[in-house]
């Protein structure tokens, strides 16, 4: 059994579509991009025998779960990590991801403590992965399925942030249609 | 009247502002507030009062007095005498009839007093109780505030912002700079926060100033959450100093409400900031050195001062403001009349200690000063300035001054001294019992300006120390605050799958379904593409399966405890049909169960059960300790079930792997690839049909989805899904099960395995396999072509005895058809029983088995 139905690197080149395609087109890549197709690797067992690669970012969650951000072919470090005695799985399809460049959406969107990164926990009321990249972004992941909806979420919060700047109690930003998208 | 430019004024009179007040246009300058440039304008009627409808004006001229309440561009409550002016606002009155300078309502000052005392409407309007909604709505129109528009959607957008400080500072005063930027020499992340919208934009050496903003409470873990506006900040402090300074009381005396009644801080704030003259000929009467600070700014603004009235030297037993049309005339003191249009009076000022309550402060009275005061603490918060009491003078006035007239204790809610003092002849002897009874201090100044007043005037009457009566529970939010604010952003979650856009731009009517948007159907007609499933193709998104893998050494082991038949026994490449069962044997979800390799099987849950049965599976592992995963892949994989007459060609079409009926046989799990993309494959047939669920990798759900319809798939919706499993008589757990359900009354009695040794549940469903059910499951089919609703009775010799819990019309069944659990006894093949429908009982036969395609050879073929 290989397992490759998990795998989006095994698919064939131009069949993948980001879950978040349609909330980030157009939205401005210097604010937000789309990491949803970037490879992440769930692991299970003992993250002490985990030996992480170059290129390769491990988020423990606990100390028999994490996850691998890597650079690599996703399936590829999962079988690797499975020579190694730990159980791995694919989990790029799993996750939708989006690097934020501003920690001010980020916090309209969640509680979490952003010097304590990465971390797990609400983000737009769903559960998330957060974490830190090199360039300062703010990475955020969570169930695929909910990967429009956050995105959606993200791309209202910026919006949010040009409409109330400068403003001061009385001065009123234009009124935008809350509910989204109707599909 | 605007006075010569003057240093310190805050307008830009260069920059003219015009809007609407009460119907009249205005103009002011940018800098000014609504109310200001109203006042400047000449406007002096603001408000009605709460009950009595009496005209008001500017009392504090600082948001803390409900005077200026006004509706501003169609939001209710807004205090415009804080609030920025904006060009082409519109201005109204509210609570009032006709107009804010002639309220029909008024007639209740006149006539209405005598009749209507403290606690009228309790007494009065409870009988009889069937009258209530009725008394409510007058009530509610009669007296109140602004009204909200129940149908209003958001009027405008508003945030919320999560933030961090080491130092929050509330308070902007003097007190509070110096403690910000005492903080900030030792580090960075000090916030000070003001209501004052001036101090917008000061630059304080290493502060972070956000104002016009307002705290609304302290709660634990050092949360204050911060009014701006349009965005809501919910600080996480590590230490909070509040600065809020103290508050000028009112005096309590008849008339102590008329227009032209101000505090001191008001009026200097008029002069002061927006250089407006406040009246010609004013008279001061002050309980403490700050009130009289005013009678030099009025001086200098050009009005004359005939008297000044120290009430720490003169102490009189009369004190009646008297006017007409509402507005002050005249100041009698102890018989002696003084003219004027301004009386400006103040009982001195009371720590704004609120904050500091809500945060767990002890607040007691300091018979020194006669006001109450922070004593205690807690930890991480801290008290600076005035509100800790430092820098304020001694201040006795009166509790309450004699003379005729209306002496209002609350002018939020129109409570005089008589109605205190009548509370109090009544019994309500304790001021939380006379707050509730009275309502004083439950009104929009939130005790601000009647607290202290309400506990002076409650001492003297019932000779008690202020010290011993104590104060009120100050509760969050310390200032109003909209709805709007608290409730931010609207944000529901919603679950897609990853062809969910496929099928929004086929035209797919979108419904939700649990936490998911799905396709309910493509077109006007679901039975068209029932028809196609049942004749040619059709493809179904089922990606909101519920998908784990359970994988280890010891997984079939733990799969064995869990469900109620087996898996040991299953060969890799097979699917079986599971049903997980409660410890009290009830039915809690279903799925297949593939096992893919010795050690790892592929289980499906229902769309709704994926986290429930994964923290199920993971509960009872954690109990027995296998060595076994259970890993949720719900999100990683995409599903499609390809169904009907034409499927095998057609995925043979798309894939080289031999998927013959010989080569993938019913009941199958193969890995396959289907152009171009890795998928697991399992033959199993929901919907009755020859079929393929299809799971594969969810990014590539658009693709294949795309390859499937090009190869002549027809997308089917839940709503023709439902009718094709009705037609099998498969159940929905859920919708045809409930918690009561088990397997022996569901009509799955060959499903449980009460041989094996263990598994949850096991020792109920022994004893339902012994006991005769109540009720069972069963199929029917309508005698006529009439179609009971969900939930429809069945009707057993007159009584309610069952219920419907499925129901469709069938195009191959040629009948409506539908699942209901019926009594044991009428539970046989072919039993008549009667459906309760729009009113009239329809006859219907139990049917066992299929109702389309029974031996189901279809599915098999
Ligand atoms: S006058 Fe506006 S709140 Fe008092």
């Amino acid at each position: 059994m290989s397992r490759a139905f998990l795998s989006p690197s095994r698919c064939d080149a131009g069949t993948l579509t980001s879950p978040l395609r349609r909330a980030l087109e157009g939205a401005n890549s210097a604010a937000v991009r789309d990491l949803s197709l970037e490879g992440v690797v769930e692991i299970r067992g003992d993250s002490d025998l985990v030996e992480v690669a170059e290129g390769e970012d491990l988020v423990r969650l606990s100390p028999q779960r994490g996850y691998i951000f890597t650079d690599g072919d996703p399936a590829d470090v999962a079988e690797r990590l499975r020579a190694g005695g730990v159980l791995a799985y694919d989990a790029t399809g799993a996750l939708a991801g989006m690097a934020i460049e501003s920690e001010q959406v980020v916090r309209r969107l969640t509680d979490l403590d952003l010097d304590e990164l990465p971390t797990s926990g609400p983000f737009a009321h769903v559960t998330a992965i957060v974490r830190r990249a090199d360039d300062g972004w703010v990475e955020v992941y969570v169930q695929q399925e909910y990967g429009h909806y956050v995105a959606e979420a993200v791309v209202d919060a910026l919006t949010g942030l040009d409409t109330s700047r400068g403003l001061t109690r009385g001065q009123t930003p234009d009124v935008s249609d809350p509910d989204g998208s109707p599909a | 009247m605007r006075l010569e430019p003057r240093s310190g004024e805050r307008i830009d009179r260069s920059k003219p502002v015009s809007f609407s007040f009460a119907g009249w246009k205005v103009a002011g300058f940018e800098g000014d507030t609504l109310g200001s440039a109203a006042f400047a304008a000449g406007k002096r009627v603001f408000s009605r009062s709460f009950k009595y409808h009496r005209p008001r004006g500017l009392l504090c001229c600082s948001g803390h007095c409900p005077n200026c309440l006004m509706t501003v561009d169609g939001v209710p409550n807004v205090r415009v005498c804080t609030e920025p002016i904006r060009e082409g606002a519109v201005v109204e009155g509210q609570n009032v009839r006709w107009s804010l300078d002639f309220d029909f309502m008024s007639v209740t000052d006149k006539v209405g007093g005598p009749f209507t005392p403290v606690g009228f409407y309790y007494r009065t309007f409870i009988r009889p109780r069937r009258l209530w909604p009725f008394y409510e709505k007058f009530l509610r129109s009669a007296a109140g505030l602004g009204e909200l528009d129940e149908h209003a959607g958001y009027s405008r957008r508003y945030d919320t912002e999560h933030r961090k400080a080491r130092v929050l500072v509330v308070g902007g005063g003097p007190a509070g700079r110096a403690a910000a930027l005492a903080a900030a020499a030792s580090g960075d992340g000090v916030v000070l926060v003001d209501e004052d919208a001036s101090l917008n934009g000061m630059q304080l050496d290493g502060v972070e100033v956000l104002a016009p903003a307002r705290a609304l409470g302290i709660w634990e873990g050092g949360l204050v959450p911060v009014d701006a506006g349009t965005v809501l900040y919910r600080f996480r402090a590590a230490r909070i100093i509040v600065a809020t300074g103290a508050i000028e009381q009112p005096l309590v005396f008849p008339g102590n409400d008329l227009i032209g009644v101000m505090l001191p801080g008001g009026v200097r704030r008029l002069v002061n900031d927006f250089s407006i003259k406040p009246g010609n000929r004013a008279i001061v009467v002050a309980a403490d050195d700050e009130g009289f600070e005013v009678a030099d700014d009025l001086s200098e603004a050009g009005v004359a001062v005939p008297r000044v009235i120290d009430l720490r030297e003169t102490r009189p037993r009369e004190l009646v403001a008297q006017g007409g049309k509402g507005r002050v005339r005249r100041l009698v003191v102890d018989g002696e009349s003084f003219d004027c249009d301004l009386l400006v009076a103040s009982g001195g000022r009371q720590p704004a200690y609120s904050l500091l309550a809500q945060a767990g402060a002890r607040i007691e009275f300091d018979s020194e000063l006669g006001v109450f005061v922070p004593t205690e603490l807690p930890s991480g918060v801290e008290a600076v300035g005035s509100v800790t009491g430092d820098g304020l003078g001694k201040v006795d006035p009166e509790p309450a001054y004699g003379g005729k007239g209306k002496c209002f204790v609350c002018v939020c809610e129109d409570v005089t001294t008589k109605d205190m003092k009548r509370a109090i002849a009544e019994g309500f002897d304790s001021i939380e019992l006379a707050k509730r009874y009275t309502t004083t201090t439950m009104g929009p100044c939130q005790g601000k300006l009647c607290h202290l007043p309400s506990i002076r005037l409650y001492s003297k009457e019932t000779r008690v120390y202020e010290a011993a009566i104590g104060t009120t529970t100050a509760r969050p939010p310390w200032a109003p605050v909209e709805l709007g604010l608290l409730a931010g952003r609207e944000l529901t979650p919603a679950r897609r799958t990853s062809m969910h856009w496929s099928h929004a731009e086929a035209g797919a009517t979108i419904q939700w379904a649990g936490p998911w948007k799905r396709p309910y159907a493509y077109g006007e007609k679901p039975e068209d593409e029932v028809r196609a499933v049942h004749e040619s193709l059709g493809v179904i998104d089922v990606s909101t399966l519920g998908k784990l893998f359970v994988e280890g050494p010891e997984a079939v082991a733990l799969l064995e405890r869990l469900y109620p038949n087996r898996f040991g026994d299953m060969k890799s490449g097979r699917i079986r049909y599971g049903v997980l069962t409660s410890d009290a044997g009830r039915i809690m979800d279903d799925g297949t169960i593939a096992r893919l390799a010795d050690d790892l099987y592929y289980v499906t849950t229902t769309s709704t059960g994926a986290d429930a049965v994964t923290a199920w599976f993971e509960w009872w592992n954690a109990v027995w300790g296998y060595e076994a995963e259970i890993v949720n892949v719900t999100g990683a994989i995409a599903a499609v079930n390809l169904a009907g007459p034409q499927s095998r060609d057609a995925l043979q079409r798309l894939t080289e792997a031999d998927v013959s009926a010989e080569a993938f046989k019913y009941l199958d799990a193969q890995e396959i690839d289907v152009a171009g993309v890795p998928t697991l494959a399992l033959r199993i047939g929901f919907v009755g049909e020859l079929g393929y669920e299809l799971h594969f990798p969810s990014p590539a759900g658009e693709y294949l989805w795309g390859q499937l319809v090009a190869e002549g798939a027809r997308p089917f919706g839940l709503e023709p899904q439902r009718i094709l499993r009705l037609e099998k008589g498969h159940v929905i757990v859920g919708q045809d099960t409930d918690s009561e359900s088990n397997l022996y009354s569901a009509g799955m009695s060959w499903l449980p395995k009460l041989d094996k040794d263990d598994f949850v549940g096991k020792y109920a469903l022994e004893h339902f396999a012994e006991r005769e059910e109540k009720e069972r499951l069963v199929g029917f089919t309508m005698e006529e072509d009439v179609l009971p609703a969900e939930g429809a009775q069945i009707v057993v010799e007159g009584f309610p005895a069952g219920r419907v819990t499925s129901a469709r019309r069938s195009e191959a069944v040629g009948s409506v058809i539908g699942l209901a659990w019926v009594p044991t006894d009428r539970a046989k093949n072919g039993t008549r029983v009667e459906i309760r429908v729009d009113r009239l009982l329809r006859g219907a036969r139990v049917t066992h088995g299929a109702f389309f395609d029974s031996a189901g050879q279809r599915m098999r073929s």
